[in-house]
């Protein structure tokens, strides 16, 4: 398997790794994981306002997934709340020369940032019961 | 610009050639040389003809074989080839049935498929959870109509060395012809194809110092094999093709080298040395049982951590997978899964294996990099689910954990 130098460089050094400091109102987390690709991540999200202000991920993967995890927290700070649910696959991919046959990794990633954005969403909505 | 030296880790893959190997098929090249055609009748000829022979005698007396069923093949791959379609070819129709193992190297194991999409029958027989085949379960395997037994020596992946004396009883007491591949063996451990009862034996040079492209198939000669190229008299028309004198001396000088009383404990040592440091890290399991593991091979699993995560982390030492990495969807090691290891801790697992070169030095460096490596890539993988981690499936016990 070869490996992008931008894939080696954030597989040593995977920025955005970790978890958001402490709870409250605008962090999210969303979980995905597939047991055939071998793979799991969790990324942790706290917007401020319409802004995400933080992003952050733990992942079970193989280094493709480690830098492509690296690769979207850093794109999610600072932009809007919106971006959760458009995830730059393409990008990612363009960044850093990822194969064909890992985009179901890829995608896995997507999973969890979309289920962050969801989890956002239901904690903005005004309850039902008032 | 220089490079930094690397650890290499990766003999059982191939080994460097010994620089005693290397001066003597120098040799056997140039004009000054040996180099005329071994099976030319002219004074030359006969001189590197001679050449060969010294050479074939050595490799018979290591393993305790007689030289003239020693037929010089490209490496074990053909040897394996050569065994199984050239004795299953010179079966009776009916008598085409093939009985082997679910751990074999992929030279038997593809072979023994290939022999099926020609008619052929084959039954492979599984192992135990700690990489060893059963006698019994071959015994239960042979049927009137087998025409071969075919079981590796020592597993390449795990290192386990098989119960060869005990099978090739069973396969004595059967009238059926047991083929070995002793290419992890050679060199390392004792092998008497006579005193164990061996009927075809398979042989590299690489591995043991030797050089690459060269290896032999023994056969007894009470055995009939059919052969796989035509196109020549040479070795008997069972493998025809003009004899590379260099490489057959240099597989010879490689064979003398390699004693494995002398060279087996050395490696030993530094493999427990490896696995104690290696047993220092959690969630770290010894794949196989290490009081029937040949002297230079270590297989590991590494809970917690994907395989191919690990193998790039481990990128300035040589190991191996267990597996060969298939990116999206990471083929299983056959060996690790017949051992009844998870998709997950069988991607996790890499094979460390020392080798005349190695010091106490390599393996000391070797396990600092690979403990920060296996805790980095943890950390990175905090809450991760529990089949993550978890090393054997449901259908084995956890009778062979160690470290």
């Amino acid at each position: 398997m070869d490996y992008s130098a931008e894939v080696e460089r954030r597989f040593d050094s995977p920025a955005g790794a970790g978890n958001v400091s402490g709870a409250g109102p605008g962090v999210a987390a969303g979980e995905a994981e597939d047991k055939v690709l071998n793979v799991w991540v969790r990324f942790e999200v706290q917007a401020d306002g319409d802004t995400i202000r933080e992003a952050r991920f733990r992942v079970y993967g193989c280094p493709h997934t480690i830098a492509a995890a690296s690769w979207i927290a850093e794109s999610l700070r600072g932009a809007p709340v919106s971006a959760l649910e458009q995830v730059d696959i393409d990008g990612v991919k363009r960044a850093l020369n990822v194969p064909k046959e890992k985009l179901g990794k890829l995608l896995r990633i997507e999973d969890a940032v979309r289920a962050c954005a969801e989890q956002l969403s239901a904690a903005a909505a005004p309850r039902a019961d008032g | 610009m220089t490079r930094r030296r690397s650890i290499y880790l990766d003999h059982a893959a191939t080994s460097p050639v010994d620089p005693a190997v290397a001066a003597e098929m120098m040799r056997h090249l140039g004009a000054d040389g040996t180099f005329a055609n071994p099976s030319s009748s002219h004074a030359m000829g006969r001189e590197a003809a001679l050449v060969v022979e010294r050479a074939r005698r050595v490799i018979a007396a290591r393993i305790g074989a007689d030289p003239a069923g020693l037929v010089f093949t490209s490496g074990a791959t053909e040897a394996n080839n050569l065994a199984v379609k050239g004795v299953l070819a010179a079966a009776r129709p009916g008598r085409r049935h093939l009985v082997t193992t679910r751990i074999e190297h992929k030279s038997v194991l593809d072979t023994a498929a290939a022999v099926e999409r020609y008619g052929c029958e084959v039954t492979y027989v599984g192992c135990d959870a700690s990489g060893i085949v059963s006698p019994d379960e071959i015994a239960r395997a042979i049927r009137p109509e087998t025409s071969l037994v075919s079981v590796m020596h020592v597993n390449n992946e795990t290192g386990m060395i098989q119960p060869i004396a005990e099978i090739a009883e069973v396969c004595r007491a059967r009238r059926v012809p047991l083929h070995v591949d002793a290419a992890q063996s050679a060199g390392k451990l004792p092998l008497d194809v006579r005193r164990l009862g061996v009927a075809l034996c398979s042989l590299t040079a690489h591995k043991c110092g030797g050089p690459k492209g060269v290896g032999a198939l023994w056969i007894r000669d009470d055995v009939t094999v059919m052969p796989l190229l035509h196109g020549g008299e040479q070795q008997r028309s069972l493998r025809p093709g003009t004899l590379p004198t260099h490489q057959i001396a240099g597989m010879g000088k490689a064979f003398e080298l390699a004693d494995p009383a002398e060279e087996g404990p050395r490696l030993a040592a530094l493999r427990d040395r490896l696995r104690l440091a290696l047993a220092r890290i959690d969630g770290v399991h010894v794949n196989g049982d290490p009081a029937r593991a040949a002297p230079h091979i270590l297989n590991v699993t590494f809970l917690g951590v994907d395989g191919e995560a690990l193998r790039f982390a481990l990128r300035e030492i040589a190991v191996s997978a267990g597996s060969a990495c298939m990116s999206d969807n990471p083929e299983a090691s056959h060996v690790l899964s017949a051992m009844g290891l998870t998709d997950a801790a069988a991607t996790s697992s890499i094979r460390f294996s020392v080798g005349r070169t190695t010091t106490p030095d390599d393996i000391d460096a070797a396990a600092a990099v690979v403990r920060d490596a296996v805790e980095r890539l943890r950390r990175l993988a905090l809450g991760a689910p529990e089949w993550c981690s978890t090393w054997r499936t449901a259908r084995l016990t956890d009778d062979a954990v160690f470290g």
